[in-house]
């Protein structure tokens, strides 16, 4: 019996990989189904590992569905993956309800939506944050498939410069999940930020945890202690990119008792979570709500074009937000020249390599 | 080709059925050889990857009771000088095993592993402008260890008595749910902790009334435990605490209490003295748990329990009574472990936020024998080995970060690989009792 003890753990350990394994789909009833809706038209949206309360990211792209239907008409199924391995059953369940259009979150979920998608041509698909292609061809590998893609190495930009603009030592940090493209244009924009900064006035502003990596997207000690290992290295401003590590972040921010500054992304940080409005300088905005909506929109009024959409500053696919609270502690002349940062992107003065827009 | 030797018929009656045979310790030469491993590749690794610079070691922080400058030194110079040390300490080690035969002491292994992690943060800092905070470096090792050591401690006293916990998982999960939200509703982190402990205690009563009274494979049953638990918490999480975070999820967290003058101390101060009570409760915890196995009337009929559970039923110990207790005192023990996570660490619950601690834990009872002491250290090596990985990437260490991810997770499957000698469970360890 013994053995079956260190059987146990090493299976254990070595399932950690797939901790979230196991356990079935998470199948909301609770929206009702298309048949009572004024409309029969049927969008549905399958989310990633996150689940849709995750405050960013599933949570905007389910949001953008619901505005949708609600304009519409008709009422959303959703389906919720617990772990990869629930990504094929749960977009093929939703084939088999009917839907007519499919928003698939995320670009784990890549490999699903194009087989799917291949194998069941009548149904329209819209998945976030990947561009379809796995063959890296350049085109998208089903002919109705939308990806909706979000260049928000744009906006981390301005939030970079406003960052290294804030920052009074001279050190800004950041951290990401997971090492996902989709995380890291945050950081490589954001950098590109502070070093356009440096350029201009001349400073050396530091990014701190450039490649450092939480391992997954769960608030937990682990996102803390990284996140207080670049407090430690003196930073005052930190980008936490992946979800809800960003509530380890304000823990660790509120350990170090010192006065750093958090910035959000995906959603307005001190919008969706109202805990943290003391700490949000500003947030990088991804618009999946507005975009997703009118992707579904679209869809139901039968003018559904599988062309990409890539979300840039020009047509406010992404943003910056608001400063709220810290209007008063930031110069206004910074604030300037973060607009007209931006409008010089908007006008292609000034690119931000990402990739997206190389 | 013919077969030379023929085997004896299958389900021939062995003259004697195979007696099981328990090791003696002995002294071994693995030892020395896995030292001169350890010197070779830290050896190979400057030659490979050569890494010129300075080192800059933090070891001071502004609490202090003198300020210790930022230590500048050329790394290369002490990586290799940490080599030469490491290999003279692997001379001493050969020739005491092989001409004395004796094991190696403490005195030897003790400043390898310091002298080689020296070295080998000389080697990765080297050239980086960004100070490496050795303080930083063993209080977040402690932070990360902290669940950890408490699901080892609730492991070993279990398996001790002869249950197997394959749910530590479920019960850190559990308790970090519950102090969670017992937390929120009380404003009192004392009250997360205590509701913790009792979730803790509801799991193992669980697995003990399927395992003892029941008699079922205490494996399935663990394993089942974790997949329940993932899914109600998963559940409650998403239809009661996301739509009423402010109300049910965002308990106060313990403030971090320092022992006057101790927190002081450079280097250890800060890192081990200016902590949370939960940190403080589990040096206490492990060093009883300790003192309850070994030195007490208590520990002496668990243990009997778990390793010949008919002998000590003979003698008239309550079998399946004993287990419950320390069962169910596991389940408190682990419990403190779970709160951690919300009313220490974050202030809120989030889905799966465990993320196989709990399983790591179970490594660490193995790793440390099923003893008290060396499962809590496992657990803080395990803690060490994922602060290593964060620190190594904050001062840009030239290791990819995919691979110091992987780090913890190495060292825990050579750990319960074997790698550190012979470890034998309680004899009695996962199988039932049934009274004749």
């Amino acid at each position: 019996m013994k053995r079956t003890t260190r059987f146990a753990a090493l299976a254990g350990v070595a399932a950690l990989a797939f901790a979230a394994c196991g356990q079935a789909p998470e199948q909301s009833g609770g929206e009702a189904t298309g048949d009572a809706a004024s409309s029969d038209f049927l969008p549905c949206i399958v989310s990633d590992q996150g689940g849709f309360d995750d405050k960013s990211f599933n949570q905007l792209s389910y949001e953008g569905v619901q505005a949708a239907a609600d304009s519409l008409g008709t009422e959303l199924k959703q389906v919720q993956s617990q772990s990869e391995t629930d990504f094929k059953g749960n977009v093929q369940s939703l084939v088999d309800q009917g839907c007519n259009v499919i928003v698939t979150v995320g670009y784990a979920l890549s490999a699903t939506t194009v087989e799917s998608a291949n194998a069941n041509p009548d149904v329209e698909y819209i998945i976030i944050d990947d561009a379809a292609d796995n063959d890296f061809d350049g085109e998208t590998d089903a002919p109705n498939i939308k990806p909706l893609l979000y260049d928000t190495a744009q906006a981390a930009y301005l939030a970079g410069y406003l960052a290294a603009g804030y920052s009074q030592s001279g050190k800004v940090g950041t951290f990401g999940g997971a090492e996902y493209p989709t995380v890291t244009i945050f950081m490589d924009g954001f950098k590109q930020g502070v070093d356009h900064y440096n350029e201009v006035k001349g400073t050396s502003v530091e990014v701190v945890g450039m490649d450092q990596f939480t391992g997954g997207f769960e608030a937990n000690e682990t996102a803390k202690t990284t996140a207080k290992n670049i407090i430690d290295q003196g930073v005052d401003v930190i980008l936490p990119v992946g979800g809800p590590i960003y509530q380890s972040a304000i823990a660790a921010i509120q350990d170090s008792g010192r006065d750093v500054a958090l910035i959000g992304a995906d959603a307005d940080l001190y919008v969706t979570d109202p805990s943290s409005q003391a700490l949000v300088l500003t947030s990088i905005l991804k618009k999946m709500d507005v975009s997703t909506e009118e992707a579904v929109q679209a869809a139901g009024e039968g003018t559904f074009d599988p062309e990409p959409y890539v979300g840039t500053l020009e047509n406010e696919g992404v943003d910056i937000a608001p400063l709220h609270d810290f209007e008063s502690k930031v110069d206004p002349a910074l604030v300037e020249e973060v607009e007209a940062l931006k409008q010089q992107i908007v006008s292609g003065e000034l690119k931000v390599t990402s990739y997206l827009a190389e | 080709m013919t077969a030379q030797a023929v085997d004896p018929a299958p389900g021939a009656p062995a003259p004697d059925a195979p007696v099981e045979h328990r090791t003696v310790e002995t002294v071994s030469s693995k030892a020395p050889v896995i030292l001169a491993v350890l010197t070779g590749l830290l050896a190979l690794l400057l030659v490979a990857a050569h890494h010129p610079g300075d080192v800059r070691f933090a070891l001071g922080s502004s609490h202090d009771f003198f300020e210790i400058p930022v230590i500048v030194v050329p790394g290369p110079v002490v990586a290799w000088g940490g080599v030469v040390v490491m290999a003279a300490l692997t001379a001493v080690a050969f020739v005491l095993t092989s001409a004395l035969r004796r094991h190696v002491p403490a005195w030897v292994t003790v400043p390898f592993a310091v002298v080689g992690l020296v070295a080998f943060l000389a080697w990765a800092g080297a050239g980086s402008p960004r100070d490496l905070s050795i303080t930083g470096l063993i209080s977040g090792a402690i932070a990360l260890s902290i669940p950890i050591v408490y699901g080892a401690l609730g492991g070993v006293i279990g398996e001790r008595a002869g249950v197997v916990n394959i749910a530590i998982e479920a019960q850190l999960l559990l308790a970090a749910f519950t102090s969670a939200l017992v937390g929120s509703i009380t404003r009192s982190p004392w009250a997360g902790l205590v509701a913790a402990m009792l979730a803790g205690v509801l799991v193992a009563l669980v697995l003990g009334v399927f395992a003892i009274t029941y008699r079922v494979n205490q494996v399935i049953v663990g394993v089942v435990l974790n997949v329940l638990v993932i899914g109600i918490t998963s559940f409650l999480y998403s239809q009661l605490l996301v739509p009423n975070a402010q109300a049910l999820n965002t308990t106060p967290r313990f403030p971090r209490v320092g022992i006057p003058l101790l927190e002081r101390i450079p280097v250890i101060g800060p890192a081990v003295f200016n902590q949370t009570v939960v940190v403080y409760l589990m040096f206490v915890v492990t060093a009883a748990v300790w003192f309850g196995l070994y030195r007490t009337r208590w520990g002496l009929r668990v243990r009997a329990v778990g390793e010949h559970p008919k002998a000590a039923d003979t003698v008239g110990i309550k079998v399946n009574a004993t287990r419950y207790r320390a069962l169910l005192m596991a389940g408190a023990v682990a419990g403190i472990g779970g709160a951690f996570y919300t009313v220490v660490s974050i202030g809120q619950f989030g889905r799966e936020m465990t993320a196989g601690a709990g399983f790591i834990a179970l490594a660490a009872v193995i790793f440390g024998k099923w003893d008290p002491l060396r499962a809590a250290f496992a657990g803080l090596l395990f803690g060490f080995a994922s602060n290593l990985q964060s620190i190594l990437s904050v001062v840009g260490a030239p290791v990819p970060s995919q691979f110091m991810l992987m780090l913890p997770y190495v060292i825990t499957l050579l750990a319960v690989a074997g790698l550190v000698g012979r470890s034998r469970g309680p004899a009695a360890s996962g199988v039932a009792y049934e009274k004749e």
